[in-house]
């Protein structure tokens, strides 16, 4: 069947933990009111979940735990039983291990069997691709509904250890725009009237040539005893400049290129789904983009910056929005190789 | 730090911008590589050095490295 006749019946997300507003933050660093002061100002992210205990620092819930209340919440709202997925995919940038892959640690919890699982390495387009993926294998055919899920832990990242005074910018950035989160998916091949048409997905490598926007590197036993080439380097670091830069830019052409493939204009749009780099970088991505009729659809300010997961929590809002005829489109850019993004929708 | 050299030794070797004690006076937005970061750090590192508290507001209000070393030590 046409791949723009795949049906999106239902999101779902999880989040752990209660909000981390600012004060909390800066307090568990031993930050003073200043470093508040400025996350509002200049990050604009409000609150955010994480999966480590702030008092304790255990990391008290796992991407698997995530993963699996999403896809229960997706499968529930989609009225679809976990017997009758027939294939999952799931992108993340920081899988529970590296094997086994955490897309099979969650099939294994919700039940599901013999059938084909994909795990993306991806970051802020990996909602994105994963939907792709899931919606490509439904429309070749041999498959009726994909069960697609995302999201990400920082949790091995956050070093409640680290001294923020003396890290650098490319590094502490990281310290306040992300959290953890996951989302999930049910897509079908089965037409039925009043559902949410996928009408286009779009995810593109645009990085050749070009230095990452985002690097997060994983260490082995080799790393640990300091024998490998790069230990000295940080886990994950930024060039937050670049991004600054290029994010609005590409967003608009995302837009751009979603609305000709389909012949929408911008006045057909009823939502906007912009991406979600942080509140102030998200507001700005949105004045670029110029969409004035359209309903904005951002989450970023009180989960976070959380990787993967974040378009499904937009999707978990507009599907419950978005009314017959109505259209939106969603956007993502995924700095680390510079990864275009992006789909539209149309409930019909 | 008590001379404004010290505080450009401090902006040199912590922040490592390359600027000059000519550079104090000029604006902000003409300081190569300058953004809201470098003032974060240089701001706690004010904080650490001089043992004062400071304002973000205050800070934004100051548009050289001149008028937040003043901000700083409360000049």
């Amino acid at each position: 069947m046409d791949a723009s006749d795949i049906r999106l019946l239902s999101a779902g997300t999880a989040l752990p933990g209660p909000p981390v507003d600012n004060v909390t933050l800066a307090r568990r660093f031993g930050m003073d009111d200043l470093w508040q002061q400025w996350i509002d100002v200049f990050i604009g992210t409000r609150t955010r979940h994480l999966s480590v205990d702030l008092d304790t620092g255990e990391t008290v819930v796992s991407l698997a735990d995530l993963g699996e209340r999403a896809a229960r919440r997706a499968l529930s709202a989609a009225g679809t039983d976990a017997a009758d997925i027939d294939v999952i995919v799931m992108g993340t940038a920081t899988p529970d291990a590296l094997m086994p892959a955490t897309v099979n640690e969650i099939a294994d919890r919700l039940g599901i069997d013999q059938i084909p699982t994909y795990q993306l390495q991806s970051g802020c387009s990996g909602a994105v691709q994963a939907l792709e993926v899931g919606r490509q294998m439904l429309a070749g055919g041999g498959h009726r509904n994909a069960l697609v899920i995302a999201g990400d832990s920082c949790a091995r990242h956050f070093d409640l250890e680290a001294d923020l005074r003396s890290l650098p910018p490319a590094e502490l950035v990281n310290v306040v725009l992300f959290g953890d989160g996951a989302g999930a998916a049910v897509l079908t091949s089965d037409p039925a009237p009043g559902t949410v048409a996928l009408r286009r997905v779009m995810t593109r490598f645009t990085g050749r040539g070009r230095a990452p926007g985002q690097i997060v590197r994983w260490f082995g036993q080799a790393d640990r005893a300091g024998r490998a080439a790069g230990i000295g380097e940080a886990a994950v670091s930024e060039d937050y400049k670049a991004i600054e830069e290029s994010v609005p830019e590409m967003a608009a052409e995302i837009l751009a290129e979603l609305l000709d493939s389909l012949d929408w204009k911008d006045t057909d749009l009823d939502f906007v789904l912009p991406p979600q780099l942080s509140g102030r970088m998200t507001a700005r991505i949105s004045e670029r983009l110029g969409l004035d009729t359209a309903e904005e659809i951002t989450c970023v300010g009180q989960t976070g910056n959380c990787g993967n997961a974040l378009a499904f929590f937009q999707l978990e809002e507009v599907l419950g929005l978005l009314g017959r005829g109505d259209r939106a489109v969603g956007i993502a850019v995924e700095s680390s190789k510079w990864i275009k993004a992006g789909f539209a929708l149309e409930r019909l | 730090m008590t001379t404004i050299d010290e505080f450009v030794s401090l902006v040199q070797d912590e922040l490592g911008l390359d600027v000059t004690p000519e550079d104090v006076g000029r604006s902000l937005d003409e300081l190569a590589g300058w953004d809201s970061l470098h003032l974060l750090t240089l701001a706690t590192l004010l904080e650490r050095t001089t043992g004062r508290s400071l304002v973000l507001t205050d800070l934004l209000e100051a548009r050289s490295l001149e008028r937040i070393y003043a901000v700083a030590v409360g000049a």
